[in-house]
């Protein structure tokens, strides 16, 4: 409503403003009728001067370049900036996003990128393959690649979009298929990534789409859902316990050895305190016996009676067990001993 | 001046009226043109640009110059040992002979119903005259890797001993996986597709660009099986590892008793030795001294041991004793 009106505003002044120029212009003309025919073919005048600066102007964004066409044919590609074209759709132009890197992504698509992104994995349609020992895997990877040649991008390939898709299912399909599954959900990641890129590359430069794929990134690779995956995880588990079932070996072993050894270092310590016990004794045995001896060399008898005397003495003495005397000349005498209940024996305590 | 003037707008219609009726078109970037006149081909044309026809009489028809891709729904497939698998296959191809493609084929829609018949029974040919790896595959360079990943999987492998057991359970493992040799492998399998389609296509005036094998999988009666041979390999995997372990354990356990046998019999001997040559020692100290009085050291030694052991013996004693000479007799007679 408010657009309308002030169109009809604007152009009754325009109009206002023709005729009072016509009207000016009228008083120095003889011509009168001539009036109203000039106003509407400089009105008309008007409008293809607006439309052709209109026309003859585009803006190039700073990520972008511009493809210039003169009436179809390919003229010049533009940096960003206000460019000027031949008017009235003689030159056309298209902007092409040649700085921002995009994004492809198989298998899964980004639903809402964000802070926190969202994503369906629904396609398995694009992530199920083969690997080379004929196991079926699931992956998903992305693309990123950026045009570098906007004239090629725009005039070469037809369904450009398709075609990146279709190049680089067929390239990741085959270089899976070229390695054990095992390889592929582990060391061969960066591998494939590497291959990957390079063929993409030269598929499209083969077809020059006007593109370079700057990167390829495997995304989650994991075995078929279900029991597969969970047959998988059983073999990780099987690593971890045979590397339990070594650890405990080497546990036994740092447990028992080194004890062993200390046990063993121990026997010895106590066989040589033996040893020097044994000849320690030894030595004082035979220093006690000499010492003895010296004397009994000097005084034979005495010294023998003193020595037998000294020891009976000490046998009999108080604190050893009683002792029972019998005259020798008791000859119908029966020896009747009280045996020790504890000790029936009679052997040494 | 006023006759001048209706000539001129005279003229000015009459051009009007022309351009109108367009004895010009545009072909763009991309595109190819056919021109007509009563049904035949009058011209072509292949570069982009402003071009003139006759007005009216000439029809123009513009066809892509770019490359097109053809794109297959996936195909059930046998394979050479019988085996059904899905193959998605897409081609690329391009319309290079405008004249030839308009006179035989026409429309779009035409070429890609030719194509799907002439690439899809090539497709199944081709795979059905090749084993599956041939297709999943693209070289025998997976007979090359070793499982030498498992390397990672192991705690330490430092000793030597380590290393061995390292080659003993690459061998297992690489037994488990062992691959068949292919002989042409997808690429080529490619190849040879495109080859046959090629020279089925360029009557059309079309001219293949490639045909890949987009995506390989299991029929779907297929796949269980596939999932249940995956599960027990896995299996058999798994239990390589627990047993490889197991034994490594037992081994060490083993080595554990040598070991610990072997110090325990070496303290044994040493201190067995300590203790003998001690005693050897001691006795002939023994001996050098005792033997300077022999009589002596037989009644030192006596009393010696008299003294350790009769005190707790029960005692009777016999007043014959030397001891009790003097009990009975001042004079010890």
């Amino acid at each position: 409503m408010d657009i309308f009106e002030l169109i009809q505003q604007a152009i009754t002044k325009i109009r206002g403003y023709f005729f009072k120029m016509a009207r000016g212009s009228s008083n120095n003309s003889k011509k009168g009728s001539g009036k109203p025919r000039r106003v509407i073919s400089l009105f008309v005048l008007l409008i293809i001067v607006i439309w052709g600066i209109a026309s003859s102007l585009f803006v190039v964004d700073e990520t972008e370049q511009g493809v210039v066409l003169r009436l179809g044919k390919y003229q010049r590609t533009e940096n960003s900036g206000l460019k000027l074209k031949i008017p009235f759709r003689i030159e056309t132009s298209t902007t092409v996003p040649t700085q921002i890197i995009q994004n492809m992504n198989f298998g899964f698509r980004t639903q809402q990128a964000g802070i926190v992104s969202q994503f369906s994995r629904d396609y398995p349609e694009e992530s199920t393959m083969l690997t080379g020992d004929l196991n079926i895997i699931d992956v998903e990877w992305i693309i990123q690649y950026r045009i570098d040649e906007p004239e090629d991008w725009l005039f070469n390939v037809d369904q450009r979009s398709k075609t990146i898709r279709d190049i680089s299912q067929s390239v990741v399909n085959q270089l899976v298929g070229d390695y054990y599954i095992n390889d592929v959900l582990g060391s061969v990641r960066t591998e494939i990534e590497e291959l990957a890129l390079i063929r993409h590359n030269a598929v499209f430069e083969d077809y020059k789409l006007g593109i370079t794929v700057i990167a390829v990134r495997l995304q989650n690779i994991v075995p078929p859902a279900g029991s597969v995956q969970d047959a998988f995880e059983d073999v990780n588990k099987a690593v971890q316990d045979m590397n339990r079932l070594i650890n405990e070996g080497r546990e036994e072993y740092n447990r028992t050895i080194p004890k062993a050894r200390g046990e063993a270092e121990q026997m010895v310590q106590i066989a040589r305190g033996y040893a020097t016990e044994r000849v320690n004794e030894a030595k004082g045995d035979v220093a006690r016996f000499s010492a003895i001896l010296t004397e009994y060399n000097a005084s034979p008898r005495v010294t023998r009676e003193r020595l037998y005397y000294e020891t009976v003495e000490s046998i009999l003495a108080e604190g050893s067990t009683p002792a029972q005397i019998i005259d020798s000349n008791f000859e119908n005498l029966l020896p009747l001993l009280q045996i020790d209940q504890n000790n029936p024996l009679g052997g040494i305590q | 001046m006023s006759k001048r003037l209706t000539f001129l707008t005279g003229l000015i219609i009459f051009i009007a009226i022309v351009i109108a009726l367009g004895p010009f078109f545009v072909v763009e970037e991309g595109e190819q043109a056919v021109i007509t006149r009563f049904g035949q081909i009058v011209n072509v044309e292949t570069e982009a640009g402003l071009k003139i026809k006759i007005p009216i009489i000439d029809q123009v028809r513009t066809y892509s110059k770019k490359i097109l891709s053809w794109d297959g729904e996936p195909r059930r497939v046998p394979t050479l040992e019988k085996q059904f698998i899905w193959v998605d296959t897409s081609a690329r191809w391009r319309i290079v002979d405008v004249r030839r493609f308009y006179s035989s084929i026409n429309l779009l829609e035409q070429a890609y119903s030719r194509l799907d018949d002439i690439i899809e029974s090539t497709v199944r040919t081709v795979i059905a005259q090749n084993k599956l790896v041939e297709a999943v595959r693209n070289s025998n360079a997976i007979l090359q890797r070793t499982a030498n990943d498992i390397e990672t999987f192991l705690p330490d492998t430092q000793s030597e001993d380590d290393q061995e057991g390292l080659v003993e359970i690459s061998n297992l493992l690489t037994q488990l996986e062992e691959q068949p040799e292919i002989e042409i492998g997808r690429e080529a399998l490619s190849v040879e597709m495109f080859e046959l389609i090629k020279t089925q296509v360029p009557n059309f005036g079309i001219e293949m660009i490639d045909v890949v094998i987009r995506q390989i999988r299991y029929s779907d009666d297929l796949t269980d099986s596939v999932y249940n041979r995956m599960i027990s390999e896995r299996k058999q995997i798994a239990q390589a590892y627990r047993s490889w372990g197991e034994g490594r354990k037992q081994k060490l356990l083993g080595q554990l008793e040598n070991e610990q046998r072997a110090i325990q019999s070496v303290a044994y001997n040493e201190s067995e030795q300590i203790k003998g040559e001690a005693d050897a020692e001691a006795a002939s100290i023994y001996a050098t001294a005792y033997n300077r009085n022999t009589e002596f050291f037989s009644f030192y030694r006596a009393l010696e041991s008299y003294r350790k052991t009769i005190p707790n013996l029960p005692k009777v004693l016999s007043t014959e004793a030397e001891y009790f000479d003097y009990l009975y007799d001042k004079d010890g007679q």
